[in-house]
């Protein structure tokens, strides 16, 4: 009876082991949005109030380049949520949201480039992770007024360009982001 | 009693043993260590941090595919890892010299030597690295303390040194005004 209720508990256990990473790698977006809401007490707003910005600004940066914008997401790859017009004040020291943020994502994702200028109120994050032959990218900005949670899947040679120019091209993906997920 | 004595002597030496191999070994690595420094985030204005593995050095050799990237690709290829941690402050010495001493204490191991023939165009204090592997360059590091700047570039495998220059400003590398040796050895002679 012992045994058996010893065998049980040790199937249930190393199913829960097994399951657990596969969840948190999947919702990770997720939980990264809810985390700055719970952080900052704050809450994402809905994504087509957020387009109609996007599109103009996109339009006049495709102008600027003197042509289409190149597409650097894969087709219906795209992840968005956006915060306007909220606080993103914190009294606290300003590396406790980036080492909130590390250690729930650390397992899964490499941390790339990491950005801090509490004084400009800027925090950035660009996190990568494999998905299958193509890359995840996870960009994560906060500014004093506003923050974006991008993920992504790109290819490798959009992931090259990516590690070749981090700040253009984190970029062009918030750019991309907050206008073709709407097309 | 005396045989357990034996017995926990016998077993701290093993563990101190291999506590020295580690550290050995450590010392050794072209990897330097960066957490001892990670408190500076607090009171820096801008903090950079840059962290570039193998897995991802290969991908940027194998699909920088513009003929313009050619000597990027070439001199990323063989890389294991770029790393750049990077702190600016609003007033001087934040930091202290123990947090340099952190860092520079990891390249007075016996394969580190500091090159003196390279220096920076901007002010300030820049000591360059590398680490021999045999005769082949296994690593470098450059370290770069101004009043309020600090910023360390770790770059892990076999660096071309002729061609470090052409990796600033990209890889999340800072803008260093690094010079080569043969340039700045060049610069000497014209003068």
């Amino acid at each position: 009876m012992r045994s058996a209720l010893f065998k049980n508990c040790f199937v249930v256990s190393l199913m829960l082991v097994l399951v657990a990473p596969a969840q948190a790698k999947g919702d990770d977006f997720n939980s990264v949005v809810k985390m700055i809401e719970q952080f900052y007490h704050v809450k994402h707003e809905s994504i087509p109030f957020l387009a109609r910005a996007g599109m103009k600004a996109a339009t006049t940066a495709a102008k600027l380049k003197g042509g289409t914008a190149r597409r650097i997401a894969e087709a219906g790859s795209v992840k968005l949520a956006v915060f306007e017009n909220q606080s993103f004040e914190y009294d606290g020291e300003v590396t406790q949201f980036r080492n909130s943020l590390n250690a729930a994502l650390n397992d899964t994702w490499t941390p790339f480039v990491q950005y801090l200028a509490p004084i400009d109120k800027e925090q950035s994050y660009i996190f990568l992770r494999a998905a299958g032959d193509k890359f995840n990218v996870l960009l994560v900005t906060i500014e004093s007024k506003e923050a974006t949670v991008i993920q992504i899947t790109v290819s490798p040679a959009n992931l090259a360009l990516l590690l070749k120019d981090p700040e253009g091209m984190s970029k062009a993906i918030t750019d991309e982001a907050t206008i073709n997920d709407q097309e | 009693m005396k045989l357990l004595i034996t017995k926990s002597k016998s077993v701290l030496m093993t563990i101190a043993c291999i506590s020295a191999m580690y550290v050995s070994a450590y010392a050794q690595s072209p990897r330097i260590q960066l957490t001892s420094i990670e408190h500076l985030s607090a009171k820096a204005s801008q903090t950079v941090d840059v962290n570039i593995d193998e897995r991802l050095i290969q991908i940027t050799a194998k699909f920088l595919t513009d003929p313009d990237d050619a000597e990027v690709r070439k001199l990323v290829n063989n890389l294991k890892g770029i790393y750049v941690k990077s702190f600016e402050f609003e007033t001087d010495n934040v930091y202290s010299t123990a947090d340099v001493e952190a860092i520079r204490s990891q390249l007075r191991g016996p394969s580190w030597s500091r090159l003196l023939n390279v220096d920076s165009k901007k002010e300030g204090q820049i000591e360059v690295y590398v680490m021999l592997e045999g005769e082949k360059i296994g690593g470098l590091a450059v370290l770069s303390a101004e009043p309020r700047e600090f910023t360390i570039v770790n770059i892990v495998g076999p660096v071309d040194l002729e061609k470090l220059a052409s990796l600033e400003g990209q890889f999340g590398i800072p803008d260093l005004g690094i010079q080569s040796p043969k340039s700045n050895k060049k610069k000497n002679e014209d003068q």
